[in-house]
């Protein structure tokens, strides 16, 4: 199976291990990951205020394109991509202001000398016609996490990891509906599907403070802080996760979060798909363990995971 | 805090402006807490989600635009997601910041991120501060 495939700036960049075990992933499922030519940044944040329409131009401009290449669907890692992208695409779909208004600006991309005469005349109004999944909903609903468990080159059972969603994926849960928004169980299932032993712990859909990790970085390393934290208390190996933001603020903090909170012991964060790729037997050099603050080599070598 | 709670506040041209660039009805708001009980930034704001809707509902412009809290929101749709009556206190918050802003264009813009931060930090977080901080 063919599936387009936005990666996003950071994958490309901060977490080329995100990036890597997510193609590497798929492909030894039959799913090939068909990079989107020429794509642009999405935008990071869906503007929140109603005149910011030029703001949603960058996610429609993505869709668009996905459009052009004779794809319906597009799937995606990163939290913040998939929210801003779907939440768009859903804009798109109900405001009939808002679409008649980014496709005058979509037209006017294409103007633009550069660009190949032929699409500036065939240019088609986007209506939402692209439909965004998360790479997580592509191995439940076309895989299937049953499935996924018979395709298992190593079984992580032993492993105790403690899922964490954030904010972005699952609200507004009326706009994002990727699951329920107070007890979730796309990540459990996933994980459970790899044979890893789920830690269940009650800061697994807080926020971990985000872009405040800028502007105000004290608030991200105690919001961090209280989630690593009562994932260790509870008895977590290490945090899987899917967002690049939140790997930063979970992994890199912990030196600011040790600092601060004398008690606190440090613990691993990876991304779902570095486990997936464990599990699906792809080599260790593309699992890029060597790019955590926290290192989880010594944990997954004495599990006999990785070498 | 002294405020003056007069007809000319609540129905003031501010008012409006926060309910057309939020898209949020303010009134609607009965203040119940919820939003704020489940803010992951609470601890960290001067006052907390529910009151700044509650200032904005009186037209208390300068007390509400002067406060940390509307730049310390980091739109993770907590309040939203559990508010009983619907309301988006993140929208709330971006209308406010955007008010605040004005002319002044910047609160928080590439020189105020120290070189080893821009260096290291995941892309979407410059993105996303850069776009929530700046007009
Ligand atoms: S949860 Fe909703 S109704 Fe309750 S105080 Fe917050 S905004 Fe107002
Ligand atoms: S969106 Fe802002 S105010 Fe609402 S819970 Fe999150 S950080 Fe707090």
């Amino acid at each position: 199976m063919k599936l387009c495939y936005y990666p996003g700036c950071t994958l490309k960049d901060k977490t080329t291990n995100l990036d890597q075990t997510t193609i590497a992933a798929a492909d030894e499922l039959g799913i090939e990951l068909v990079e989107l030519p020429n794509w642009t940044c999405c935008g990071a944040t869906y503007p929140l205020t109603e005149e910011k329409i030029a703001n949603l131009v960058p996610q429609i401009r993505i869709l668009y394109n996905v459009m052009v290449e004779g794809d319906n669907r597009v799937t995606t890692t990163c939290a913040f991509c998939y929210s801003t992208l779907k939440r768009a695409n859903r804009a798109i779909l109900n405001d009939p202001i808002k679409r008649k208004r980014i496709n005058a600006y979509l037209k006017d991309d294409k103007r633009i000398p550069e660009y190949d005469k032929e699409t500036v005349y065939n240019f088609k109004d986007y209506n939402g016609e692209v439909k965004v999944v998360h790479f997580l909903e592509v191995l439940r609903d076309d895989v299937g996490f049953e499935n996924l468990s018979l395709k298992l080159k190593k079984n992580l059972e032993g492993l105790k990891v403690a899922p964490y969603y954030g904010c972005k994926l699952l609200r507004p849960p009326e706009e994002m509906e990727f699951d329920d928004p107070e007890n979730p169980r796309i990540m459990e299932d996933f994980l459970e599907s790899l044979g890893c032993e789920v830690i269940d712990y009650p800061f697994k859909t807080d926020c971990c403070g985000s872009y405040l990790s800028l502007s105000a970085p004290d608030a991200a390393t105690r919001a961090s802080h209280l989630i690593l934290n009562s994932a260790v208390k509870n008895g977590a190996d290490l945090v899987a996760l899917t967002c690049p933001l939140c790997y930063y603020n979970l992994d890199r903090r912990q030196e600011d979060i040790g600092n601060r909170f004398m008690d606190f012991s440090p613990i691993p964060v990876l991304f779902f798909t570095q486990l997936l790729a464990i599990a699906l037997g792809v080599e260790d050099e593309i699992l890029g363990l060597d790019q955590h603050y926290i290192d989880p080599s010594p944990l997954l070598r004495e599990k006999k995971l990785v070498t | 805090m002294r405020a003056e709670i007069s007809t000319k506040n609540i129905r003031s041209e501010f008012v409006q402006r926060v309910e057309e660039l939020s898209g949020q009805d303010l009134l609607a708001c009965y203040q119940c807490g919820k939003c704020s009980a489940g803010c992951p930034i609470v601890e960290e704001m001067d006052i907390i989600p529910n009151q700044a809707i509650r200032l904005a509902q009186l037209g208390l412009e300068d007390e509400v635009l002067n406060s940390k809290t509307i730049w310390l929101c980091a739109s993770c749709f907590m309040c939203f997601s559990r508010c009983p009556k619907g309301v988006d206190f993140s929208k709330i918050a971006e209308a406010l910041r955007m008010i605040a802003m004005g002319t002044e264009i910047e609160h928080y813009g590439p020189q105020q991120v120290p070189w080893e931060i821009a260096a290291e930090a995941p892309q979407q977080a410059l993105v996303s501060a850069f776009r929530k901080f700046s007009l």
